[in-house]
């Protein structure tokens, strides 16, 4: 149990599309980082402290550009860090932030970032570079591949189809309908996805999120800040985080004690959260889960992971409508990481989407009654796990 | 704050470590702070690391890294500011009371990297990177609004750096150079006036490791002997462009440790029995010590970045030190009684940001 109580009390986001010809990668940064204040009633004079959201900073050319973007997000003369999971970085920001403030050594923090992923002509080409230059560049790893590896292994071992995997795309374009900031949207048939251009076993292009560019911000703050500020907060009460091993080959076979393609991980970080929430049965408990999902292969062993259902058995509970958004529980309402991919705040908008749906400011993609939601964050080779569990009452006992 | 350090490692600098490789380096300081904290890695809960992808050559260095930091199936994360700032996040997960026991490590090995190159593509696009702005160019800079404001000129600059290898040839934990003579200073080439290859710190390959324990898990472990309290810490950011009253004012410098001063309870600076300062040029040895004005406490006994200068953790190296001293482990940089010891790092152009911590004997 955390020292002092941590809140949601303010977010934004900016609209997430390819390229952002009238904006510089700061300008959007200071975008969402004012939509956020604004949202929270806060001014810049409010904020104590700044935790920054970028993954790698090749996408978009500028090497610590944090550093660039400290007076734009008025950081200038505040405490301000960056951290960098990969793909798990907004995951990772957000929970640092919950630190500032859970330790009692700050009051209110922004968490801010942005990322323009297509600034990149190759953006898996800069993906490959995140793998060993003596032993794996030349086998044309990247996330794509990575995963297609994981996904393929997936299936052999629990008999998943790829046309139950078109469907989740189907169910998050459908559902991105309803979310002014997504990427890609709309009504697609699983026809289409099985038809669009093959890239590697087993995706096609439509099971791979777009290269996204834009700008997200939350500000956190403590209970008694939070009263004053929000008639209605969205609760930290669970975060967790673990970190695994970067060799595939290690986390499989007779002698590993988790298989890779299972999101192993998730199944330590989520049980840990779940006891710091006090979530002991998280399909009654838990009414929307806003998942890391760059690939439509993603949602089925991580909802597994997360406790939802047994292992294999994803698949089915998809297919049955389960996690439709009137389903025993709303599996990414925003239409998730496979609609908008901005890779350096990917986490960070899966977790403002969790909070809005507590707080109850979802617009047309709010689900009815969301007393908790899940948000999680992927990085690594599928190696660096964030879950995170945003309530809309504060765990007992706590101090202010 | 309720946060101890229980055990620290400081691997061998060089000027090229070529016999390991850097996760090599990083495991074997990793392990080396948990066998001084008493510790084994299945006891600790997190892992906070800190490293520069650009210098370390990977996108997401991390991936490699964490592991042989300890962090395998841990809570783990990394800052890429420095290897201070890591610590200040480490301290405060620990401070939450969310997690009780972790590691902090960090890690530079710029022997096998570009250095200026990587510094140069920190500039901005539009305007500081077709004008060809590095990291010299940009202390350079820095050495000039210094000479303005503080009226400090190259004699004080040589001085400082006289006076800094003169305390770190003593250090054990150092490279050991001796002190170059003024006139090799001063006939060493600009970099950009008025920097002098001579005043610079030699970059050096180098990593540092703490354990840091919260005082819950120091009750449920009452053999266990930490070697220090976290008193305070404190980070500021100033702006990134390089004007005049960025480059002169030192304002982060002074709020940094301002904020770790007051959370320490302390009046000021001059409290503390020592301050160990990341002084890249004898520029910024001089200028630091002109900020702090008349209230200074004994500053850099160990010789700081003239000692060992791995560029990226060279705050936390700052950090051992002053954890060495107050437990009576420096050896012969040992000031005797020290009991409340500061460490400064610093980051980004022009020094950009300064991160601060005070340590207090246990």
């Amino acid at each position: 149990m955390a020292k002092h109580q941590v809140a949601v009390i303010g977010t934004g986001q900016t609209k997430f599309k390819t390229h952002f010809p009238d904006k510089n990668y700061v300008e959007l940064t200071q975008d969402a980082a004012k939509l956020a204040m604004d949202d929270a009633g806060v001014t810049p004079d409010d904020i104590d402290a700044i935790v920054f959201s970028m993954a790698p900073t090749q996408f978009m050319g500028v090497n610590d550009c944090d550093r660039w973007a400290t007076s734009h997000v008025w950081g200038t003369g505040k405490p301000f860090m960056r951290v960098h999971t990969g793909g798990a970085t907004g995951g990772s920001a957000f929970q640092a932030g919950y630190f500032h403030v859970a330790s009692g050594v700050y009051r209110t923090v922004l968490v801010v970032g942005a990322d323009r992923v297509a600034e990149t002509p190759d953006a898996q080409h800069v993906l490959n570079l995140i793998w060993d230059r003596f032993y794996e560049h030349d086998f044309a790893l990247n996330t794509v591949t990575m995963t297609a590896l994981a996904a393929q292994r997936y299936m052999h071992r629990y008999g998943t189809t790829e046309e139950q995997f078109a469907r989740v795309v189907v169910r998050s374009r459908g559902n991105a309908m309803g979310n002014p900031y997504a990427h890609l949207k709309g009504k697609i048939t699983v026809d289409d996805v099985m038809n669009s251009p093959r890239v590697s076993y087993p995706y096609k292009r439509f099971d791979i999120c777009p290269r996204s560019s834009g700008a997200a911000a939350v500000v956190l703050s403590n209970l008694a800040v939070a009263e004053e500020k929000c008639t209605r907060p969205a609760f930290v009460n669970g975060v967790s985080s673990i970190t695994h091993s970067v060799f595939m080959g290690d986390r499989m076979g007779l002698w590993s004690e988790t298989d890779f393609e299972d999101h192993d991980g998730f199944y330590l970080a989520a049980r840990d959260c779940y006891r710091q929430a006090g979530i002991t049965d998280p399909v009654k408990q838990i009414q929307v889960a806003e998942l890391y999902d760059p690939f439509s292969t993603f949602q089925f062993p991580q909802m597994e992971s997360l406790g939802f259902c047994g292992r294999g058995e994803g698949a089915s509970k998809s297919d049955e409508g389960a996690w439709n958004l009137d389903g025993e529980i709303a599996v990414c309402p925003s239409g998730g990481t496979l609609c908008t991919n901005p890779i350096g705040v990917t986490g960070l908008v899966r977790a403002i989407d969790a909070a809005n749906q507590v707080m109850g400011k979802s617009g047309d993609i709010q689900v009815k009654g969301v007393k908790n939601a899940v948000a999680t964050a992927i990085g690594g080779s599928t190696q660096f796990f964030t879950c995170s569990i945003l309530g809309d009452e504060p765990v007992a006992g706590r101090n202010a | 704050m309720d946060v101890f350090v229980m055990g620290l490692a400081v691997h061998p600098p060089a000027s090229r470590i070529a016999d390991k490789r850097l996760e090599e380096m990083v495991f074997d300081t990793a392990r080396a702070a948990l066998d001084d904290a008493g510790v084994h890695r299945s006891q600790i809960d997190h892992v906070t690391i800190a490293g520069c992808d650009e210098l370390d050559g990977r996108s997401i260095s991390s991936m490699l890294l964490a592991a042989p930091s300890g962090a395998l199936l841990k809570d783990e994360v990394k800052c890429t500011d420095s290897g201070l700032t890591a610590f200040c996040l480490g301290a405060m997960k620990v401070e939450s009371e969310v997690l009780d026991l972790g590691l902090v490590v960090s890690w530079s090995k710029p022997s096998t990297a570009p250095v200026e190159d990587v510094m140069r593509m920190r500039c901005e696009p539009f305007f500081t990177r077709p004008i060809g702005i590095n990291m010299s160019i940009a202390d350079g800079l820095f050495a000039q609004g210094l000479a303005e404001a503080y009226g400090i000129d190259e004699t004080d600059a040589t001085q400082a750096v006289i006076e800094a290898c003169g305390r770190a040839v003593r250090n054990p934990r150092g490279m050991g150079r001796a002190a170059p003579p003024a006139s090799q200073i001063a006939a060493s080439p600009y970099l950009a006036a008025p920097l002098r290859k001579g005043h610079q710190a030699p970059i050096t390959d180098g990593a540092v490791a703490m354990v840091l324990a919260s005082a819950k898990w120091l009750s449920a472990n009452p053999n266990a002997r930490p070697l220090a309290r976290v008193a305070g810490i404190g980070w500021r950011n100033e702006e990134f462009d390089l004007g005049r009253d960025r480059l002169t004012a030192l304002a982060g410098f002074r709020a940094a440790i301002e904020d770790a001063v007051e959370m320490a309870g302390l009046e000021s600076a001059g409290d503390l029995d020592l301050l160990e300062l990341d002084c890249q040029t004898g520029w910024h040895a001089a200028a630091y010590e002109a900020a702090l004005g008349h209230d200074v406490p004994l500053l850099t006994p160990s010789g700081g970045a003239f000692a060992q200068n791995p560029y990226f953790c060279m705050g936390l190296i700052n950090a051992a030190e002053a954890v060495l001293q107050v437990s009576d482990r420096a050896g012969p940089l040992q000031i005797a009684g020290a009991s409340l010891a500061g460490a400064h790092g610093s980051h980004g152009f022009a020094q950009q940001a300064h991160v601060a911590a005070i340590f207090e004997r246990v």
